[in-house]
């Protein structure tokens, strides 16, 4: 030990991603040389899992990480990065120790402001959530009457109808408790989290934070992307033509609605939901009996307003996902960069560059920091399993230029949200990062996933195909670097600091 | 001797010329609350119910019933209807009755003939139809910015919602805005239904343009009727110093909607927009790239909204030439100021022509399109082909001003040879053989019967059951129906197919072609196809032409699976209970012009099924490979890479429609 060598400084960080389903669950380790240092984890969920499926998972996770945790990071509450914390509660609440737990400032309940924003989005959660609830119910009860009948094609109409309510209730799923009847609030893998986990002690973090020198971290810096700090950023869901990867309309509105479905379930306070005077009203008329008859059913309209909940899930998805805590991890010698976006879309992609980084040295070339931070980053974990705003095109993939990048995607088709399929992955945005990253692009689960359209290029031999552009050398190291387990139980890939 | 009786021509109604947001603002309060002239209706119930429409304002979102309106009332009658106001639901009743019979008043005037509904197609392929009579309208179906109408229920449903305000001058913040009082909403919906009843097909998206067409065409029907209103012509005139090019509320759409959720898109950009820089109106530039480049339905269906209205101000500026000429002492250069009374009333008198013009010529235009997959070139022909039936001489070259609107955009039709007028119009199709002419003439002979039969009937119920019974028969009148005949008659006739491109020979079932419900006499079967919209066209143009056409459309589907974004084979129809992703329906069809003074067809249109160079050849039928793989391509990827957020997440895809497709549209 006579050389002046600081053995302490991180060399490298292998990332493993736990293959459970579409959702979340990362466990990144650092190293100095071959002392393992520092053991942070991202997020625990899955669309969709039993318990003795997920337990294998997590009891490998708990060997592998020794039943300790320095660093316990949740992005944001979405069934997909917090429900197997629920499922397995025990595996995390016993024999298991978390130092400590970093959230989004928005996480941070005490702050009377965000107390306030929690029950008004709350609201429109539970509304989501009665609104899927009866929708179900509203769709089965047609199909038993079979209100569509006699009418051309009245089994797809009502496929159609059946899969709109399944989409419903899988965005309802993913933000709200189990509901059957009645709506018991946030999501339990979050409380479970927050409450016997942490135990209420968590650092809520801001954009523009950067956090050095942890503990047994020598050389590693974070810097907090987002969640933004304005509203109006957290409410963009897409940037438009060249902005994100493809054009979306602005999904407002939504209250009226909302409100009507809260007051219809409570029964109570109607009064402040309604457009008009109470003495236009009445309970007898000729429009009434015309609505009436009987063989005139198939033109009423009773449950037809249910189906406004999709644009109140999609806005409530958007601004859930913009919550994330998006997090840059940065190898100071080597300034190489790991992005852990959580599943933020185009809003908060977009305030990143907008952040007010204090003490960072000026960059070269005048480019503002985040976009140096963007194309120094070496790894970048795909935001919101590869759908089409969860990636920003300008403010984002277009800058990360890093030959060495590298992607992993938490996306499996086997266990996914019914209508998520049609959106993920995008491909415009996944030939993007294939010739970015010469193919080093990894997947949970890339079976039954297709390069195009009607099932005729599989996914892996595309990859594959990619990964030809490397050079020896590069796929070498990658080879090194890449390991997929024995039955798909995790895939990691090192990180050279 | 009694009294001859008086039935008043019209109902008239107050309303907003455009929506309420105009009525708050200084200078536009007084020509935003106009008199609508409805067709008087001696039947009109409370609701209103009347011939046409049936209003029901029953607001499922709170479980409530409203008093339905008695425009029958004395004290309304004496005072044109209610007064305008957004808290008065029955002044929402009225607002939408008016607006949507206006509407329905243009279609019957420009086409001359009445508007049929959509007949409500059944499972049971022998029975195939309810007839509909009436439009069923809710004013307050829905708590979202949305309106739409349900092809499903034959139905408008419109909506309310919370106004979000990028300009809270305008709107008072978390007020509600109904849908229902924006005549340009509502216009555009029912025109959405009146299409649907001339052209059902016109819901499957089988290429970029058909909803996208879907869309245009109702706005462009909301944006002409406008030009209606004398008052606000007058108004923007003046303020304008007659250059309708420049910004005036006759070329913007729904107003209040699009400040009230920050910007209904495609509505308000369709003709120009702020720039962002200058802050200046600009109007849109044509770069002549657009069609090649713009997919997505709304924004792809402003271009062909844009190419009409281009049209449309060529054509004013025409009109109004020698006017500016007088009033300047020919310089051409309006003096500053104002404008005479005079000159504005009498550029008023020309805009309001060439907007009437425009809008049957568009209106018109619908007689002559394919009944299935067209495109906006197809639009074209339609339209100089309507134009040139009824205007032999295209004396203030209108013709040209829309082919040069179209042109700039990009917008070229399939298949021509050059681009002309002459060309455009649909009336060159080779000689038929003196067999099938000598068929042609039979046919047209029934027609005539037909024609007779229906020509003065104002009943629409007897003029759908009268048209029905010439499509598909009556064995008690001894009337061979058309089916019948056209499957009889041309069965293995090589040339019909060629002009049709549909499939009438013995191997339909190969060519995956159901065989129809029907038997015919002795027991014969043929495929199946449909016959659409048996229509009388009979029409006088301004120079005293006389058209005297019918005309009918033909479709036909052919069942096709795929591999590999490849054809595969035909599969049949009849077994198949749900269709594999892998498999879809072609459409195929044409619509069939019989011109009654010569007594032989005269245009015909035609989206072919089969491989119509190939039959030319004398090879066997087979379908058209190309037209497979297109509608393929379209519906598996380039269309599903312009599907909304809304679409892709709840959604069935293209191939499935079937689930409220102008509600999808609209999010």
């Amino acid at each position: 030990m006579a050389k002046a060598v600081n053995t302490k400084k991180i060399t490298h960080a292998v990332v493993r991603m736990y293959c459970m389903g579409t959702g979340d669950c990362f466990i990144i380790k650092f190293f100095a040389g071959k002392k393992e240092c520092f053991k942070m984890m991202i997020d625990c969920g899955v669309w969709s899992g039993k318990k003795e499926h997920l337990t294998t998972y997590i009891e490998d996770l708990k060997s592998y990480v020794d039943n300790s945790i320095d660093l316990l990071v949740v992005t944001h509450e979405h069934a997909d990065h917090v429900s197997v914390f629920e499922t397995c509660q025990e595996l995390f609440t016993k024999n298991f120790k978390v130092k400590q737990t970093w959230m989004g400032w928005s996480e941070d309940d005490r702050l009377s402001k965000i107390k306030k924003w929690k029950t008004e989005h709350g609201e429109k959660k539970k509304a989501l959530a009665m609104a899927a609830e009866r929708l179900e119910k509203t769709v089965n009860e047609e199909e038993e009457k079979g209100v569509t009948k006699p009418g051309l094609n009245n089994k797809q109409i009502m496929g159609a109808r059946k899969h709109f309510s399944l989409s419903l209730k899988s965005f309802s799923d993913l933000h709200v408790q189990g509901v059957a009847g009645n709506y018991k609030g946030a999501l339990e893998g979050m409380r479970i989290v927050k409450k016997e986990i942490a135990k209420d002690k968590i650092e809520y973090l801001y954009p523009g934070n950067i956090i050095e020198d942890l503990p047994g971290l020598e050389g590693v810096k974070f810097y907090v992307l987002g969640p933004p700090e304005k509203w109006g950023e957290v409410e963009e869901e897409g940037g438009g033509e060249g902005e994100s990867y493809t054009h979306n309309k602005e999904l407002k509105g939504g209250d009226a609605f909302a409100a009507a479905i809260l007051s219809d379930s409570a029964g109570t306070d109607t009064e402040s939901i309604l457009p008009f005077e109470e003495f236009y009203e009445t309970k007898i008329s000729s429009a009434i009996d015309l609505y009436k008859e009987e063989e005139n059913a198939w033109r009423n309209i009773d449950n037809e307003w249910l189906f406004s909940a999709g644009s109140l899930a999609l806005r409530i998805n958007s601004l859930t996902n913009n919550l994330s805590l998006a997090l840059a991890i940065e190898f100071e010698d080597s300034k190489r960069v790991m992005l852990f976006p959580g599943d933020a879309e185009y809003g908060s992609w977009c305030s990143w560059h907008k952040i007010n980084w204090e003490g960072t040295a000026t960059v070269e070339d005048g480019k503002h920091f985040t976009q140096d931070l963007l194309r120094r980053t070496v790894f970048y974990k795909v935001a919101h399993h590869m759908s089409h705003n969860g990636t920003a095109k300008r403010l984002g993939l277009n800058m990360m230029e890093n030959k060495d990048l590298a992607a992993m995607a938490t996306l499996d088709y086997g266990v996914i949200a019914p209508g998520w399929d049609s959106t993920m992955p995008n491909r415009e945005m996944l030939s993007e990062l294939l010739r970015k990253t010469k193919g080093k692009v990894m997947i949970m689960n890339d079976n039954d996933l297709f390069f195009d359209f009607h099932g005729q290029e599989p996914l892996p031999a595309k990859i594959e195909e990619a990964r030809k552009k490397m050079s020896t050398k590069e796929m070498a190291a990658f080879n090194k670097a890449y390991n997929r387990a024995p039955g798909n139980l995790y895939v990691e890939y090192t990180v050279k600091a | 001797m009694s009294i001859p009786n008086k039935i008043p021509p019209f109902r008239r109604l107050r309303g907003y010329a455009f929506d309420p947001s105009l009525s708050l603002r200084g200078d536009t309060a007084f020509i935003n609350n106009i008199v609508y002239n409805v067709p008087w209706e001696s039947n009109l119930k409370p609701g209103p119910i009347g011939e046409y429409v049936e209003i029901i304002d029953f607001d499922p979102t709170t479980g409530r019933h409203y008093v339905p309106l008695n425009l029958n009332d004395v004290n309304l009658l004496a005072q044109d209807g209610l007064e305008p106001s957004e808290s008065n639901p029955q002044f929402h009743q009225q607002m939408t009755y008016a607006v949507v019979m206006t509407t329905i008043s243009n279609f019957e005037t420009a086409l001359g003939r009445k508007v049929l509904w959509a007949p409500r197609r059944l499972e049971d392929r022998g029975k195939y139809a309810d007839y509909v009579p009436r439009l069923r309208i809710y004013p307050h179906a829905l708590r979202e910015a949305n309106a739409y109408y349900s092809p499903q229920k034959k139905g408008l449903l419109f909506g309310y919602f919370e106004a979000r305000p990028a300009n809270s001058t305008l709107h008072m913040p978390n007020s509600f805005v109904f849908t229902c009082l924006s005549h340009d909403i509502i216009a555009h919906e029912v025109t959405h239904a009146i299409l649907d009843g001339l052209h059902p097909s016109y819901s499957e998206a089988s290429n970029a343009d058909v909803l996208a067409f879907h869309e245009a065409f109702a706005d462009i029907v909301a944006l002409f009727q406008h030009f209606t209103f004398p008052e606000v012509l007058k108004h923007q005139i003046a303020k304008t110093r007659g250059d309708l090019g420049a910004q005036n509320l006759l070329g913007e759409l729904a107003q209040e909607f699009g400040s009230a959720i920050g910007g209904y898109g495609s509505l308000r950009d369709a003709i120009g927009k702020i720039d962002p820089v200058t802050k200046q109106w600009k109007a849109t530039e044509p770069s002549g790239e657009e069609y090649g480049n713009i997919m997505e339905p709304h924004q792809r269906g402003s271009i062909l909204v844009s190419a009409v209205f281009e049209a449309f101000i060529t054509i004013y500026k025409n009109r109004i030439k020698d006017l500016l000429r007088m009033a300047t002492g020919g310089t051409g250069v309006l003096p500053q100021g104002e404008l005479h009374p005079d000159l504005v009333n009498r550029l008023s008198t020309e805009a309001a022509k060439a907007a009437k013009h425009v809008l049957n010529m568009c209106i018109r235009a619908l007689d002559y399109c394919p009944p299935v997959d067209i495109t906006f070139g197809d639009y074209l022909r339609a339209i100089i082909t309507a134009d040139s039936a009824l205007m032999k001489n295209d004396v203030r070259d209108y013709r040209l001003a829309f082919i040069d609107a179209f042109r700039r955009r990009g917008i070229y039709p399939q298949g021509l040879k050059t681009f002309s007028v002459e060309s455009l119009a649909l009336n060159h199709h080779t000689p038929l053989s003196p067999d099938t002419s000598k068929l042609m003439e039979i046919l047209a002979d029934f027609l005539k019967e037909y024609r007779n039969n229906i020509m003065y009937e104002s009943d629409r119920q007897k003029i759908y059951e009268e048209s029905k019974k010439y499509i598909t028969g009556r064995k008690d009148e001894n009337i061979q129906g058309l089916h019948e005949r056209i499957n009889i008659k041309f069965e293995d006739n090589k040339e019909f197919q060629q002009l049709t491109g549909l499939v009438f020979n013995s191997n339909w079932e190969e060519l995956g072609i159901r065989t129809s419900a029907k038997t015919y006499k002795d027991g014969a079967i043929g495929p199946s196809f449909q016959i659409q919209n048996l229509r009388v066209v009979s029409r006088v143009g301004p120079d005293g032409n006389l058209v005297n056409q019918i005309v009918f459309s033909l479709v036909q589907r052919s069942a096709v699976e795929m591999e590999n974004g490849a054809f595969k084979r035909h599969f049949d129809p009849a077994g198949t209970e749900e269709l594999k992703s892998s498999q879809f329906f072609l459409f195929g069809g044409c619509t069939m012009v019989f011109d009654l003074d010569t007594m032989a067809l005269k245009h015909i249109v035609s989206k072919p099924l089969l491989d119509t160079a190939k039959l030319k050849k004398g090879m066997p039928p087979e379908i058209d490979k190309d037209r497979i793989e297109r509608q393929y391509r379209y519906q598996q990827e380039e269309g599903v890479m312009h599907l909304s957020e809304h679409s892709l997440y709840f959604g069935s895809g293209l191939q499935n429609k079937m689930n409220e497709p102008f509600s999808f549209l609209h999010h």
